[in-house]
């Protein structure tokens, strides 16, 4: 569905993007993380034709922003980084206003009107002008502005922020449903367990793409192997004994429990298991444990900012 | 076309509503249509017991007829080239608000997101500042012609206006105008984010304005038929090159990221 190959924008003295090449499949959710700077909504930008590349390729359904930018809008929704919307109208008018610029029929532009705006929970105050609407609500009818004509693929730049956890949590449902309907989603955000939960696949930039998989592929990383031993009493008492092993990396203990980062399972567990029993430490349970997207982010990060 | 009618519509609506546009209409007709036309014309006949006033006004016209009707011919053609200072001021102060409000609030980002093109939101923009500009203009020529008229009837007896100069300046060189300031002020504002220094330019206009009153009063020439038409034409002659920048200038990328750029 979007192809980019080699992209890199800069503007007068910063380069924002560099290099960066990825495909993103139909109705595939894509999480576009990292830190502030990154490059995300400059990446969103020029994929929805909004700016041009300094040099790179990209093809959204197949199409390229040059030639043809109308059909690539026609097809695209995006939710902007600062969701703005005419505050001396109407929220419904705004809606109203934004939707007329794609050929659909009015009879179901008014229909989509009323089923986001009642989605979101804003019909009763659809009347009201949009300046005076609080954070989240502006932030839901620009939700809705960006669905309303039904794209194929959605940007979304941070679409839960400023969201209260109940319409988080509606609208990461909503994320999710769009499956159904073959939408592609192209999502910014800054929620590392948002993105875990939605996501297909992530891609990890900071400038440079720093990473693209799926999440059970970046905890298949051996460095971001972890086990957690239950003892029988307090895990400190191990702490000497365990810091022996060469196996493990890294050690961290929390009451009777200690959380070890490892190498390669098949090789280090059963000497860690032999040497801990050996020595005769109470083993009561020996778990694999998941990285979780935060811990490995965060590590490459590090890792990027160190090298 | 019809997304540039959709965007017209929207934004008249809120030039309607918004007071900063309307305030400094109000004081300007008020000014050049209605209080310097009835000081010029019902003052005009103790000016004439001036000695150097006859002296400038005989050396300027020639001993022809009454000085009080040459005078005030001459402050009728005086007052002809205020008539430019709407058509220039009003799409200076619409266009820039209508393109950097929407800058300010984050609307436009979204709304170059849909498949608008770029020539249909001009030409809505555009549309929003010319035809207020001669609406307004058109109101403010007719006003002027009546406060005129019925001054000048009451003191001589005949009403001077309109005239051929004046048709010229109110539906020839008034509406060029107001295309020119139109987009100069769209090219400002597609690289700025200062309202102010945006509409800044319309009042640039006043330099040239004040030449050429300067110049007749000095007497170096009077504005007549010849010089209006020359002036269309240079006019327009500059429109294409305004029109051609700012298709030029007006494209998503610079409206949406250059933002450093003061006026
Ligand atoms: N119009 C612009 N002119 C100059 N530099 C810009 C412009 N837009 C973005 N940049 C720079 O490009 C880099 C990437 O910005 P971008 O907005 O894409 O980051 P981001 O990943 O979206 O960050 P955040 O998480 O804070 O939203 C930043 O260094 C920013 O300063
Ligand atoms: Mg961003």
């Amino acid at each position: 569905m979007i192809t980019v190959e080699n992209l890199t924008k800069k503007f007068e003295t910063i380069t924002a993007v560099e290099n960066i090449s990825f495909n993103i499949n139909e109705s595939e959710i894509f999480g576009f993380l990292g830190p502030n700077g990154a490059g995300k909504t400059t990446t969103i930008r020029m994929l929805s034709t909004l700016i041009s590349q300094t040099s790179g390729k990209m093809t959204i359904d197949n199409r390229s922003p040059e030639s043809d930018g109308e059909y690539i809008r026609s097809i695209i929704g995006l939710l902007t980084e600062s969701p703005g919307m005419y505050e001396k109208i109407s929220a419904y008018d705004n809606l109203d206003y934004y939707s007329s610029f794609y050929s659909i029929s009015n009879t179901i532009r008014k229909n989509n009107i009323k089923k986001y705006l009642k989605m979101f929970d804003l019909w009763d105050r659809k009347d009201d002008l949009a300046g005076t609407y609080s954070k989240g609500m502006k932030q839901k009818l620009a939700l809705s502005r960006a669905l309303i004509h039904k794209p194929k693929i959605l940007f979304l730049d941070e679409p839960t922020a400023g969201l209260d956890p109940e319409s988080a949590h509606m609208v990461r449902n909503f994320i999710e449903s769009l499956k159904k309907e073959k939408t592609t989603v192209f999502l910014c955000t800054h929620n590392l367990e948002e993105a875990s939960n939605l996501s297909d696949r992530v891609c990890i930039i900071k400038r440079k793409i720093i990473r693209i998989a799926t999440l059970s592929e970046l905890q298949s990383d051996d460095k971001n192997k972890r086990v957690e031993i239950v003892f029988t009493d307090d895990a400190d008492r191990y702490i000497k004994l365990m810091e022996e092993i060469d196996e493990i990396k890294n050690i961290q203990t929390d009451k009777n429990k200690a959380t070890l980062v490892i190498g390669k399972p098949e090789i280090s567990n059963p000497i860690i298991i032999k040497k801990l029993v050996d020595s005769g430490a109470g083993v009561l349970y020996f778990n694999e444990i998941k990285a979780t997207l935060e811990e490995i982010y965060l590590d490459l990060i590090k890792d990027k900012e160190a090298k | 076309m019809k997304n540039a009618a959709v965007i017209f519509k929207k934004e008249i609506k809120e030039v309607i509503r918004n007071k900063n546009i309307w305030m400094p209409i109000l004081i300007i007709t008020a000014i050049f249509s209605i209080v310097m036309p009835l000081v010029l014309i019902l003052g005009s006949g103790s000016i004439l017991k001036d000695e150097d006033t006859i002296n400038f006004i005989n050396k300027m016209f020639g001993q022809v007829g009454d000085p009080l009707k040459v005078l005030i011919g001459f402050a009728l053609k005086q007052l002809l080239i205020f008539l430019l200072i709407l058509p220039a001021m009003v799409p200076s102060l619409i266009a820039p608000s209508s393109v950097i409000m929407e800058k300010e609030n984050n609307t436009l980002e979204p709304l170059l997101a849909t498949p608008i093109k770029t020539s249909e939101l001009l030409l809505g923009k555009s549309l929003t500042a010319m035809v207020p500009a001669f609406v307004i203009s058109t109101i403010n020529f007719i006003i002027l012609i009546i406060v005129v008229d019925t001054a000048a009837f009451i003191k001589l007896g005949y009403a001077p206006l309109p005239t051929v100069e004046w048709v010229i300046v109110a539906f020839l060189l008034s509406p060029i105008l107001s295309f020119i300031l139109t987009m100069a002020s769209i090219i400002v504002s597609s690289k700025s984010t200062d309202i102010r220094a945006a509409q800044g330019i319309g009042s640039v206009i006043i330099l040239p304005i004040y030449l050429v009153i300067g110049l007749q009063l000095a007497g170096f020439f009077l504005l007549n038929i010849t010089y209006l038409l020359i002036g269309c034409l240079i006019l327009l002659v500059i429109c294409p090159l305004v029109l051609r920048l700012a298709i030029k200038i007006f494209n998503r990328e610079n409206i949406l990221t250059r933002w450093k750029m003061k006026a």
